[in-house]
């Protein structure tokens, strides 16, 4: 139990120690975060597990304790998941990118920085981090996942992508100084599909009092403790409502709130432009016409029974198994499963009105206007 | 006629086949050394017939599974992953289980070469390595080597040179290509392979033990094995092949429940002592699982029947006023703990007994649960089972639900989730029945990228590749079928990309080919 001892200690000083043994649950709860995106979690966990158990670990910080001067880049992989089941990640390609990127910029830096804590990406700088012997700031730039890099509160806060540095399997690189955002995310993803369709970058440079300007923070952390709650008490959601109302409640996240539960009575999706987009019916336990629908683009975006909003994006929806609680992926929801809907309260910074504007329902293509969890649930009939 | 044979864990069970008619069937016991239970099963069967009058034996086995989940007859697999300078830092085995890591343990290496997903090389081969490689091999000798590269389910022509190349260089010893052993997903197709290189020996064993077995009772026919999609291979296949038995059991159940329903399309529930297995039939077989299967701990990907396993079975215990059913079981020592038997534990077989359901021969009580508690029990089962059910149908069609395996009677009702429930004659050995069907497969797969080829000429090209393989396992070609043609997108990628699959099915060749 001394061990315990140790890592209270070390968290009252704002230090937090992440080893191997914490990776399974830190992607059980990123899981939940990627609400319904990210990916299979399999391979990003096999490879943080045997990385940081070469490393023995790395130190996780809060953002609000780095010098104002600091220089913090977020590191993570971009392309399709589904091409690392042959063309495997290493374990030192994280590290690598940040030598490059130190070479390039010319300074040494003094943290690392997640781009989404949702699915494998939360990973990565863990990663990069451990083998560098860096810290990593606990915290990421969507709180949750979303599909595009104009999305993430690095870039609403006004932080550039450049200069980037990405890096394919083979160590080749590629340096991006694009004129804005979206034209980045354009040139990223052709270098992605020309490298063997995965590769890992360095953007979004910040220095300490950017980030702490525009992080979300403590998601690191949190993810950890809510897949470490998810472990020990799986079992049915209703039973586990209670603890992840009093975790949300001490989180950067508003509050979480059942909004249905049903049986999955038909999935459609397609790949459209590079993304999974569809939607998905669940039907009422008890009355088979009441139906809640679910629009998919990568993740879960809209949640409407009747055409009445109960939950939108940028605030998460979650889909768990009704009995054993666990989250579940859009790729691997399919007919039959009985699932209850989650959704939970968008972290402070997504409510911002520059944040809504680029997270909101419109910006997929949806026409509704943003309505907030909170209201949603308060004016049920 | 044919003899279907079924060696699961607890029963050998075997049917004497006149095209769809059943013309003997036994329930015989399997025994330690499997192949006295497989000899007195074909004995029982065989009675009263001259064994010149049977052309065909198959046999469904899960000695293969059991080898791995104990982890003994296995021997030592070298690892070669040919990917690097993708995936540094990661060996071959890396999340096995530790014993099963150990008892496979014939070394793990990477070295360069590989392709992408679009086709270019990944590295290079780098001759010097492949050098070094091939006499640490030659000088730790292991009994067989599998050669796994990036994306060879697509690019299949380096792992072969590979193969053949070690193979020269290492008389003796079994060289493995990783893309005859499974589709997309370099770890798990290794995983499969380096399971699959771990029983050849054993493989060996079994063959030559079902040809004695045969010879013993006089038998001169064919022997076929069943494998994970329902269809048979030969004994020089599941010499090569033996992790493809590996699901052979649930796979016969279904097929067999198809073969004495006709239906195609349909659930199947196979009722056994401790669980149920539910299934599903498309298109006259398995419906298969798009999941990574874990088999001993390790994390493969084998095409195997989507089953999903519930607690209720006939020796399921029965909670208070029966308000429970399941999961724990009685299991084996039914006879000698069920009410009916004299025993004190409340089991689903004394509820299916006192429900009329059940005649069981030499039990002692008629009616040893008050009929409260039966009622309240049967419509729990029919609760659990219909949520089952729910979970297999596709898209919430309705489908009929066919019972087999020798708990079937245990299930009351006639209706299950809104669907009509269907009770063969012969369900307690449909299984039996499912191996003897004589039908072969082959199966092939590709990515197609945007721009590319088109999606019919991409099914097309692998129709033709899928066909030459069920040519080669023995079918006749004018019988050769598309059973499933399977599309995954691949997310993500600036170009549209998916992943095909193409399996075909034909039947078994007539006399001639058989005999050859």
């Amino acid at each position: 139990m001394i061990w315990r001892g140790v890592r209270f200690l070390l968290h009252e000083m704002c230090l937090m120690k992440i080893t191997a043994s914490d990776i399974d649950d830190l992607a059980l709860g990123a899981v939940f975060l990627a609400t319904g995106g990210g990916g299979d979690p399999y391979l990003p966990t096999l490879i943080a597990k045997e990385t940081l158990a070469q490393t023995g670990g790395v130190t996780l910080i809060d953002a609000q304790s780095l010098d104002d001067d600091a220089f913090v880049v977020p590191v993570g992989g971009v392309g399709a998941p589904t091409v690392s089941l042959e063309l495997l990640p290493s374990v030192d390609e994280a590290s690598k990118v940040l030598d490059r990127y130190e070479e390039l910029v010319g300074r040494p830096i003094s943290a690392v920085a997640s781009f989404e804590i949702g699915g494998g990406n939360s990973l990565m700088p863990l990663m990069a981090a451990a083998v560098r012997g860096l810290p990593v700031v606990d915290g990421d730039g969507m709180g949750r996942a979303f599909p595009e890099a104009q999305m993430m509160s690095y870039a609403i806060a006004g932080v550039k992508p450049t200069p980037a540095l990405a890096m394919d399997y083979a160590g080749n690189t590629a340096v991006f100084d694009t004129s804005d955002t979206t034209t980045y995310e354009h040139h990223i993803r052709a270098f992605a599909a020309a490298a063997g369709g995965m590769i890992t970058v360095a953007e979004h440079p910040m220095s300490g009092a950017q980030i702490k300007a525009s992080v979300i923070p403590s998601t690191v952390s949190f993810s950890l403790k809510l897949g470490r709650l998810l472990r020990e008490q799986r079992g049915p959601i209703d039973d586990v409502m209670p603890a992840l109302r009093s975790l949300f409640a001490e989180s950067v996240y508003g509050s979480v709130h059942k909004i249905f539960a049903g049986k999955v009575s038909s999935k459609s999706t397609r790949t459209v432009g590079g993304y999974d987009v569809g939607d998905l019916s669940i039907e009422d336990f008890d009355n088979s016409q009441c139906v809640c629908s679910i629009t998919i683009k990568n993740e879960y975006l809209v949640a409407t029974v009747d055409d009445r909003p109960l939950a939108m994006v940028p605030d998460l929806i979650v889909i768990v198994d009704t009995e054993t609680s666990t989250p579940i992926n859009a790729e691997r929801l399919h007919y039959g499963q009985r699932v209850a809907v989650l959704a939970v309260g968008a972290p402070l910074f997504y409510q911002r009105p520059d944040a809504l504007a680029a997270t909101e329902p419109r910006c997929f293509g949806i026409d509704l206007e943003y309505e907030s969890l909170d209201a949603l649930v308060n004016h049920q009939p | 006629m044919r003899i279907g044979l079924d060696v699961g864990g607890t029963h050998t069970d075997a049917v004497l086949m006149d095209g769809s008619q059943v013309i003997a069937r036994v329930k015989a016991t399997t025994t330690e050394d499997v192949a006295s239970g497989i000899e007195a099963a074909l004995a029982a069967v065989l009675e009263g017939q001259s064994p010149a009058s049977i052309d065909l034996l198959t046999i469904g086995t899960t000695q293969f599974t059991n080898a791995v989940v104990e982890r003994k007859q296995l021997s030592r697999v070298a690892a070669v992953r040919v990917c690097l300078p993708a995936g540094r830092g990661l060996m071959p085995r890396a999340d096995w289980p530790e014993d099963l890591a150990e008892a496979t343990d014939g070394g793990s290496y990477m070295i360069h070469g590989g392709h992408l997903y679009d086709g270019r090389a990944l590295s290079d081969i780098q001759e010097a390595e492949l050098t070094e490689l091939t006499q640490t091999l030659y000088d730790t000798r292991p009994a067989s080597v599998v050669v796994s590269c990036a994306f060879s389910p697509t690019q299949p022509e380096q792992e072969d040179k590979l193969v053949a190349r070690l193979a020269e260089a290492l008389p003796g010893v079994r060289i493995c290509a990783s893309h005859l052993m499974g589709g997309l997903g370099l770890i798990e197709r290794e995983n499969a392979s380096i399971l699959n290189a771990s029983l050849l020996d054993f493989a060996d064993r079994v063959a030559n033990a079902l040809v004695g077995s045969s010879k013993k009772l006089g038998l001169n026919c064919p022997v076929y094995v069943s494998q994970n999609d329902g269809t048979l291979i030969d004994l020089e296949r599941v010499r090569q092949f033996p992790a493809l038995t590996f699901a052979s059991g649930p796979t016969n159940s279904i097929r067999g429940a198809w073969a004495l329903t006709g239906l195609a399309d349909a659930i199947v529930i196979d009722v056994g002592g401790t669980t149920s297995d539910i299934g599903a039939l498309k298109n006259g077989f398995p419906r298969q699982s798009n999941l990574v299967i874990d088999v001993g701990g390790a994390r493969t990907n084998f095409r195997m029947p989507d089953v999903i396993a519930i607690g209720l079975g006939g020796g399921s215990l029965i909670g208070r006023d029966g308000r429970s059913c399941g999961p724990q079981s009685v299991a084996r020592e039914l006879r000698q703990k069920a009410l009916c038997f004299g025993g004190k534990v409340m089991t689903l077989t004394d509820v299916a007994v006192s429900q009329g359901r059940l005649t069981i021969l030499g039990a002692s009580e008629s009616k040893p649960v008050a009929s409260e508690v039966c009622e309240a029990v049967d419509s729990l089962i029919v609760e659990k089972l219909a949520a089952a059910v729910d979970l297999m149908k596709p898209g919430g069609a309705v489908l009929p639900v066919i019972l087999v395996g020798g708990g079937a009677p245990l299930i009351p009702g006639d209706t299950l989730a809104g669907c009509p429930l269907v009770r063969p004659d012969n369900a307690d050995v449909a299984n039996a029945i499912g191996a003897s069907i004589a039908q072969v497969s082959g199966e092939a797969e590709d990515m197609r990228i945007a721009g590319g080829d088109s999606r019919e000429v991409v099914i097309e090209r692998l129709t033709a590749m899928a066909s030459e393989k069920a040519l080669a396992a023995g079918a006749d070609s004018a019988t050769i079928n598309i059973v499933n043609v399977e599309e995954v997108d691949i997310p993500y990628m600036a170009t549209d990309t998916s992943r095909i699959r193409v399996s075909v099915v034909g039947d078994l060749a007539g006399r001639e080919v058989l005999a050859s």
